[in-house]
Protein backbone atom coordinates (compact mmCIF):
# COMPACT_ATOMS: atom_id res chain seq x y z
CA UNK A 1 0.00 0.00 0.00
CA UNK A 2 1.52 3.27 -0.95
CA UNK A 3 1.23 6.35 1.31
CA UNK A 4 -1.46 8.00 -0.70
CA UNK A 5 -3.43 5.39 -0.21
CA UNK A 6 -2.43 4.94 3.39
CA UNK A 7 -3.50 8.61 4.39
CA UNK A 8 -6.74 7.75 2.52
CA UNK A 9 -7.10 4.81 4.44
CA UNK A 10 -6.14 6.78 8.21
CA UNK A 11 -8.72 9.21 7.49
CA UNK A 12 -11.17 7.23 6.86
CA UNK A 13 -10.92 5.65 10.34
CA UNK A 14 -9.77 8.42 11.77
CA UNK A 15 -12.78 8.96 14.22
CA UNK A 16 -12.84 5.61 15.04
CA UNK A 17 -9.22 5.76 15.57
CA UNK A 18 -9.83 8.89 17.93
CA UNK A 19 -12.72 6.42 20.14
CA UNK A 20 -10.31 3.80 20.70
CA UNK A 21 -7.19 5.68 21.41
CA UNK A 22 -9.38 7.09 24.12
CA UNK A 23 -10.67 4.01 25.62
CA UNK A 24 -7.15 2.90 25.44
CA UNK A 25 -5.94 5.98 27.12
CA UNK A 26 -8.32 5.88 30.37
CA UNK A 27 -10.42 8.26 27.64
CA UNK A 28 -8.23 11.07 28.43
CA UNK A 29 -8.29 12.76 25.56
CA UNK A 30 -4.74 14.76 25.21
CA UNK A 31 -3.36 11.39 25.99
CA UNK A 32 -5.05 9.84 22.80
CA UNK A 33 -4.47 12.58 20.62
CA UNK A 34 -0.69 12.39 21.30
CA UNK A 35 -0.89 7.95 20.86
CA UNK A 36 -2.77 8.69 17.63
CA UNK A 37 -0.20 10.92 16.23
CA UNK A 38 2.42 8.55 17.43
CA UNK A 39 0.48 5.93 15.30
CA UNK A 40 0.09 8.03 12.39
CA UNK A 41 4.08 8.79 11.69
CA UNK A 42 4.23 4.95 12.49
CA UNK A 43 2.51 3.84 9.99
CA UNK A 44 3.45 6.65 7.45
CA UNK A 45 6.98 6.31 7.86
CA UNK A 46 6.70 2.15 7.39
CA UNK A 47 7.72 1.23 10.89
CA UNK A 48 4.77 -0.43 11.09
CA UNK A 49 3.22 -2.27 8.05
CA UNK A 50 -0.31 -3.49 7.04
CA UNK A 51 0.12 -7.37 5.77
CA UNK A 52 -3.11 -7.42 4.67
CA UNK A 53 -4.46 -10.54 7.13
CA UNK A 54 -7.10 -8.31 8.51
CA UNK A 55 -9.10 -5.26 7.86
CA UNK A 56 -7.44 -2.13 8.10
CA UNK A 57 -9.36 -0.96 11.09
CA UNK A 58 -8.23 -3.93 13.07
CA UNK A 59 -4.71 -3.95 12.16
CA UNK A 60 -4.63 -0.22 12.93
CA UNK A 61 -6.64 -0.71 16.73
CA UNK A 62 -4.12 -3.27 17.15
CA UNK A 63 -1.48 -0.86 16.40
CA UNK A 64 -3.01 1.83 18.80
CA UNK A 65 -3.66 -0.26 21.64
CA UNK A 66 -0.26 -1.49 21.50
CA UNK A 67 1.37 2.06 20.73
CA UNK A 68 -1.33 3.50 24.04
CA UNK A 69 0.59 0.59 25.76
CA UNK A 70 4.75 1.95 25.54
CA UNK A 71 3.35 4.97 26.33
CA UNK A 72 2.06 3.94 28.80
CA UNK A 73 4.78 2.33 30.14
CA UNK A 74 6.99 5.27 29.48
CA UNK A 75 5.04 7.43 31.31
CA UNK A 76 5.30 5.24 34.31
CA UNK A 77 8.81 5.29 33.76
CA UNK A 78 9.29 8.88 33.70
CA UNK A 79 7.23 9.23 36.32
CA UNK A 80 4.80 11.73 34.84
CA UNK A 81 1.62 10.00 36.53
CA UNK A 82 2.54 12.00 39.67
CA UNK A 83 3.07 14.98 37.49
CA UNK A 84 -0.35 14.59 35.50
CA UNK A 85 -2.16 14.05 38.94
CA UNK A 86 -1.28 17.51 40.28
CA UNK A 87 -2.16 19.39 36.61
CA UNK A 88 -5.15 17.09 36.60
CA UNK A 89 -7.15 19.75 38.78
CA UNK A 90 -8.73 21.78 35.57
CA UNK A 91 -11.74 24.36 35.78
CA UNK A 92 -15.24 23.16 35.86
CA UNK A 93 -16.65 24.02 32.59
CA UNK A 94 -19.74 25.99 32.46
CA UNK A 95 -22.93 23.89 33.60
CA UNK A 96 -24.97 22.06 30.15
CA UNK A 97 -28.47 23.09 29.41
CA UNK A 98 -30.80 20.93 31.22
CA UNK A 99 -31.73 18.91 28.04
CA UNK A 100 -27.99 17.80 27.88
CA UNK A 101 -27.79 16.83 31.94
CA UNK A 102 -29.64 13.53 31.14
CA UNK A 103 -27.71 12.67 28.56
CA UNK A 104 -24.55 13.79 30.14
CA UNK A 105 -25.81 11.77 33.27
CA UNK A 106 -25.99 8.10 31.36
CA UNK A 107 -22.75 9.20 29.61
CA UNK A 108 -20.94 9.55 32.48
CA UNK A 109 -22.42 6.59 34.37
CA UNK A 110 -21.41 4.27 31.31
CA UNK A 111 -17.80 5.68 31.73
CA UNK A 112 -17.48 5.07 35.16
CA UNK A 113 -19.24 1.54 35.03
CA UNK A 114 -16.74 0.80 31.81
CA UNK A 115 -13.90 1.74 34.43
CA UNK A 116 -14.73 -0.48 37.24
CA UNK A 117 -14.28 -3.32 34.63
CA UNK A 118 -11.28 -5.81 33.96
CA UNK A 119 -9.21 -3.99 31.00
CA UNK A 120 -9.76 -7.32 28.74
CA UNK A 121 -13.57 -7.13 29.73
CA UNK A 122 -13.79 -3.03 28.53
CA UNK A 123 -11.30 -3.51 25.52
CA UNK A 124 -13.63 -5.96 24.39
CA UNK A 125 -17.01 -4.64 25.34
CA UNK A 126 -15.62 -0.88 23.69
CA UNK A 127 -14.50 -2.93 20.24
CA UNK A 128 -18.04 -4.78 19.92
CA UNK A 129 -20.10 -1.85 20.91
CA UNK A 130 -18.76 0.92 20.54
CA UNK A 131 -16.83 0.44 17.03
CA UNK A 132 -19.01 -2.41 16.02
CA UNK A 133 -16.38 -4.65 15.49
CA UNK A 134 -17.56 -8.89 15.64
CA UNK A 135 -15.77 -10.52 18.52
CA UNK A 136 -13.51 -12.72 16.45
CA UNK A 137 -11.93 -9.13 15.45
CA UNK A 138 -12.18 -7.73 18.49
CA UNK A 139 -10.14 -10.92 19.35
CA UNK A 140 -7.23 -9.95 16.42
CA UNK A 141 -7.01 -6.47 18.01
CA UNK A 142 -6.63 -7.83 21.56
CA UNK A 143 -4.10 -10.36 20.66
CA UNK A 144 -6.18 -13.24 22.55
CA UNK A 145 -8.28 -16.03 21.17
CA UNK A 146 -11.12 -16.00 19.96
CA UNK A 147 -12.65 -18.35 23.08
CA UNK A 148 -10.74 -15.48 25.51
CA UNK A 149 -12.58 -12.43 23.82
CA UNK A 150 -15.78 -14.56 23.78
CA UNK A 151 -15.39 -15.10 28.38
CA UNK A 152 -14.30 -11.56 28.17
CA UNK A 153 -17.57 -10.25 26.48
CA UNK A 154 -19.73 -12.36 27.67
CA UNK A 155 -18.59 -11.51 31.73
CA UNK A 156 -18.09 -8.02 31.09
CA UNK A 157 -21.40 -7.67 29.31
CA UNK A 158 -23.12 -9.15 32.62
CA UNK A 159 -21.52 -7.25 34.50
CA UNK A 160 -21.58 -3.82 32.66
CA UNK A 161 -25.30 -4.23 32.80
CA UNK A 162 -25.59 -4.80 36.48
CA UNK A 163 -23.11 -2.02 37.19
CA UNK A 164 -25.55 0.45 34.94
CA UNK A 165 -28.94 -1.38 36.32
CA UNK A 166 -27.34 -0.10 40.08
CA UNK A 167 -26.47 3.37 39.02
CA UNK A 168 -30.28 3.40 37.35
CA UNK A 169 -31.77 2.62 40.71
CA UNK A 170 -29.67 5.16 42.84
CA UNK B 1 -30.85 -5.56 34.20
CA UNK B 2 -30.29 -3.91 31.30
CA UNK B 3 -30.48 -5.54 27.89
CA UNK B 4 -28.33 -5.27 25.29
CA UNK B 5 -29.87 -2.84 22.98
CA UNK B 6 -29.58 -0.58 25.75
CA UNK B 7 -26.30 -1.09 26.42
CA UNK B 8 -25.73 -0.38 22.86
CA UNK B 9 -28.00 2.80 22.90
CA UNK B 10 -25.46 3.88 25.70
CA UNK B 11 -22.43 2.79 23.69
CA UNK B 12 -23.47 5.09 20.44
CA UNK B 13 -24.47 8.19 22.72
CA UNK B 14 -21.04 7.82 23.49
CA UNK B 15 -19.68 7.84 20.33
CA UNK B 16 -21.47 10.61 19.15
CA UNK B 17 -20.32 13.00 21.91
CA UNK B 18 -17.32 11.71 21.55
CA UNK B 19 -17.26 12.33 17.71
CA UNK B 20 -18.60 16.17 18.55
CA UNK B 21 -15.49 17.13 20.21
CA UNK B 22 -12.68 14.63 17.36
CA UNK B 23 -10.23 16.98 15.96
CA UNK B 24 -9.95 16.25 11.84
CA UNK B 25 -7.35 14.15 10.61
CA UNK B 26 -5.65 16.66 9.08
CA UNK B 27 -5.24 18.45 12.45
CA UNK B 28 -3.78 15.34 14.02
CA UNK B 29 -1.89 14.74 11.51
CA UNK B 30 -0.48 18.40 11.03
CA UNK B 31 0.15 18.28 14.93
CA UNK B 32 2.17 15.20 14.31
CA UNK B 33 4.35 16.20 12.01
CA UNK B 34 5.35 19.11 13.79
CA UNK B 35 5.85 16.99 16.89
CA UNK B 36 8.13 14.94 14.51
CA UNK B 37 10.74 18.25 13.31
CA UNK B 38 10.79 19.19 16.93
CA UNK B 39 11.60 15.90 18.27
CA UNK B 40 14.49 16.23 15.28
CA UNK B 41 15.49 19.59 16.54
CA UNK B 42 16.08 18.27 19.71
CA UNK B 43 17.79 15.16 18.83
CA UNK B 44 20.14 17.55 16.82
CA UNK B 45 20.00 20.08 19.15
CA UNK B 46 23.08 18.50 21.74
CA UNK B 47 25.38 17.58 18.21
CA UNK B 48 25.41 21.30 17.66
CA UNK B 49 26.12 22.63 21.22
CA UNK B 50 28.64 19.79 21.41
CA UNK B 51 30.21 20.47 18.39
CA UNK B 52 30.24 24.46 19.21
CA UNK B 53 31.63 23.50 23.03
CA UNK B 54 34.37 21.71 21.14
CA UNK B 55 35.30 24.31 18.78
CA UNK B 56 35.07 27.49 21.67
CA UNK B 57 37.64 24.72 23.84
CA UNK B 58 39.98 24.29 20.78
CA UNK B 59 39.94 28.21 20.29
CA UNK B 60 40.59 29.05 23.75
CA UNK B 61 43.10 26.43 24.35
CA UNK B 62 45.28 27.63 21.72
CA UNK B 63 44.96 31.33 22.21
CA UNK B 64 46.25 30.26 25.89
CA UNK B 65 49.27 27.99 24.18
CA UNK B 66 50.18 30.73 22.28
CA UNK B 67 50.41 33.52 25.38
CA UNK B 68 53.06 31.43 26.75
CA UNK B 69 55.08 29.73 23.63
CA UNK B 70 58.40 32.07 22.62
CA UNK B 71 57.26 33.78 19.41
CA UNK B 72 59.01 36.29 17.51
CA UNK B 73 58.27 39.02 19.81
CA UNK B 74 60.22 37.69 22.71
CA UNK B 75 63.46 38.13 21.47
CA UNK B 76 62.80 41.75 19.92
CA UNK B 77 61.94 42.34 24.02
CA UNK B 78 65.44 40.59 25.23
CA UNK B 79 67.25 42.41 23.49
CA UNK B 80 65.99 45.76 23.99
CA UNK B 81 67.71 48.39 25.41
CA UNK B 82 67.02 51.48 27.25
CA UNK B 83 67.95 54.49 25.47
CA UNK B 84 68.90 55.79 28.88
CA UNK B 85 71.27 52.94 29.67
CA UNK B 86 74.16 54.74 28.87
CA UNK B 87 73.53 57.12 32.08
CA UNK B 88 74.29 53.90 33.98
CA UNK B 89 78.03 53.69 32.82
CA UNK B 90 79.62 56.28 35.46
CA UNK B 91 83.99 56.68 35.06
CA UNK B 92 85.48 53.97 36.65
CA UNK B 93 82.80 51.58 36.90
CA UNK B 94 85.11 48.72 35.42
CA UNK B 95 87.30 49.21 38.51
CA UNK B 96 84.01 47.92 40.65
CA UNK B 97 83.84 45.39 37.67
CA UNK B 98 87.03 43.84 38.07
CA UNK B 99 88.55 41.74 40.54
CA UNK B 100 91.54 43.29 42.31
CA UNK B 101 94.83 41.55 42.25
CA UNK B 102 97.43 41.42 45.22
CA UNK B 103 100.86 43.10 44.16
CA UNK B 104 99.50 45.36 41.72
CA UNK B 105 97.68 48.66 41.82
CA UNK B 106 94.60 50.02 40.26
CA UNK B 107 96.61 52.55 38.60
CA UNK B 108 98.04 50.00 36.18
CA UNK B 109 94.95 49.65 34.60
CA UNK B 110 94.17 53.34 34.48
CA UNK B 111 97.77 53.95 32.93
CA UNK B 112 99.63 52.02 30.79
CA UNK B 113 102.98 50.52 31.70
CA UNK B 114 106.02 51.78 29.07
CA UNK B 115 106.18 48.01 27.66
CA UNK B 116 102.48 48.59 26.98
CA UNK B 117 103.13 52.46 25.96
CA UNK B 118 105.86 50.97 23.51
CA UNK B 119 103.55 49.03 21.39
Amino acid sequence: MDEVELRRQLERAHADCIGWAMACCGRDRDDAEEVLQTVYLTVLDGRARYDARSSFRTWLFGVIRRTAASERRKAWLHGLLLMREAGSLKPQAPAPPDAEVERDSRRHSLRHALARLAARQREVLQLVFYHDLTVDEAAAVMGVTVGSARTHYARGKARLATLLGDAREL
Amino acid sequence: MMDESELRRRFTELREADRERTPSFAQTYGRARARRSWRATLRVRPLVIGAAAAVAIVAVWIAHARSFSPSAVTPTIVTWRAPTDVLLRTPGSELLGAMPALGASVLDTMIPTPSKRGT
